[in-house]
């Protein structure tokens, strides 16, 4: 019995499998007219597989295609660190001078606006003003007495007390109408 | 393999193995080299872009012969006319650049089977197609354009037995 197309076809693309596969090689080395046909379907198989652009006609446009992708997709290393050092050189001068007016407009609303102890706690619970004179409460005086401090009356008083003979003298240039007369 | 599309050392693995035969494959149905070329810039750019991930490197040359071969379905299907009247204009020049007779006797010969395969009906000629321009097997054919495995065998029986009748008539 002869081989069909059918088996060939698929003996020729290797999609035979065992025991069928050795049983068509057989067949082939001594059937002169299988052998012809087969020959036959290998021809148009290759005729085909001819047909077509040689690889080195690919070549080209693959490469060109590739670069496309490499311009465009991937992310190159020169390219990067380019983008890089552009970001690095304009940002950090941006960074400090926008960070330096946040300052001073920071600083400048407290100058502008003024601000209680309270509101700046708020806002910066660290920072310590000073205190302001108005708030203060005094608790004790630490004052040396001084005899300004006393009245007439107060002082006499108090050396009459100790037993001391006290004789005050008054003088005036221009006489003075309500001064308080404290003779012995 | 896994293949993680848009991962640059995934992505040239893939594309030095594929793009030869996603080349071949667009051209035989568009007929015409730099649009193949498009096409197939075109198919590995929504390959990339799409980030997928296939559980294999058949995986991936399966999805991009389909993309591939729907692109370039679609191109003939949208401008089949007009396509035929601008190959006919752009072919003309490239074909007397060339010298040598035996380069022009190989064309015509490269020619004749390309218009005999366009003849196939496109069930027949896509299979022929990727057997004989891929180095995808019966079971990767299937796979490509989801159809049983033995179906792919009748229709490249098939196509080639209507391809030797094509071109012994010419």
């Amino acid at each position: 019995m002869c081989l069909d197309d059918a088996l060939l076809n698929s003996y020729l693309d290797g999609e035979l499998q065992e025991p069928w596969k050795t049983q068509v090689e057989e067949h082939l080395s001594y059937c002169s007219g299988c052998q012809l046909r087969f020959n036959q379907l290998k021809g148009l198989v290759d005729n085909l597989k001819n047909a077509t652009i040689s690889d080195e006609e690919i070549a080209p446009r693959s490469d060109r295609v590739l670069k496309y992708f490499e311009q465009n997709r991937f992310d190159t290393p020169p390219k990067k660190n380019l983008f890089k050092k552009k970001v690095q050189v304009n940002l950090v001068p941006a960074l400090l001078t926008s960070a330096a007016a946040v300052v001073v407009v920071f600083i400048g609303s407290f100058v502008l606006f003024g601000s209680n102890s309270k509101q700046t706690s708020e806002i910066m619970p660290e920072v310590m003003l000073p205190i302001e004179s108005n708030q203060l409460e005094q608790v004790s005086v630490d004052e040396k007495a001084s005899l300004d401090d006393y009245s007439l009356s107060e002082i006499v008083r108090y050396l009459d007390s100790q037993g001391y003979a006290v004789k005050l003298e008054l003088k005036t240039v221009n006489p003075l109408e309500d001064i308080p007369q404290n003779e012995e | 393999m896994k293949i993680q599309s848009n991962d640059e050392h995934d992505f040239r693995h893939i594309y030095e193995k594929t793009f030869a035969m996603l080349f071949r494959v667009s051209n035989n149905i568009v007929r015409n080299p730099d649009r193949a070329e498009e096409l197939c810039q075109e198919a590995f750019t929504r390959f990339f872009d799409q980030g997928k991930s296939f559980p294999s490197e058949n995986d991936a040359k399966y999805w991009l012969i389909r993309v591939t071969k729907n692109l370039s379905i679609n191109v003939v299907k949208r401008k089949s006319r007009e396509l035929k009247m601008i190959e006919k204009v752009k072919k003309e020049p490239n074909r007397h650049e060339k010298t040598g007779e035996e380069v022009l006797v190989e064309d015509a010969i490269c020619e004749q089977v390309m218009d005999a395969i366009e003849q196939l009906p496109e069930k027949l000629r896509l299979v022929i197609t990727l057997k004989t321009y891929t180095d995808l097997d019966y079971k990767g054919i299937g796979e490509t354009l989801n159809i049983s495995e033995s179906n792919v065998k009748v229709r490249v029986f098939r196509a080639r037995k209507m391809l030797e009748k094509i071109l012994s008539q010419e």
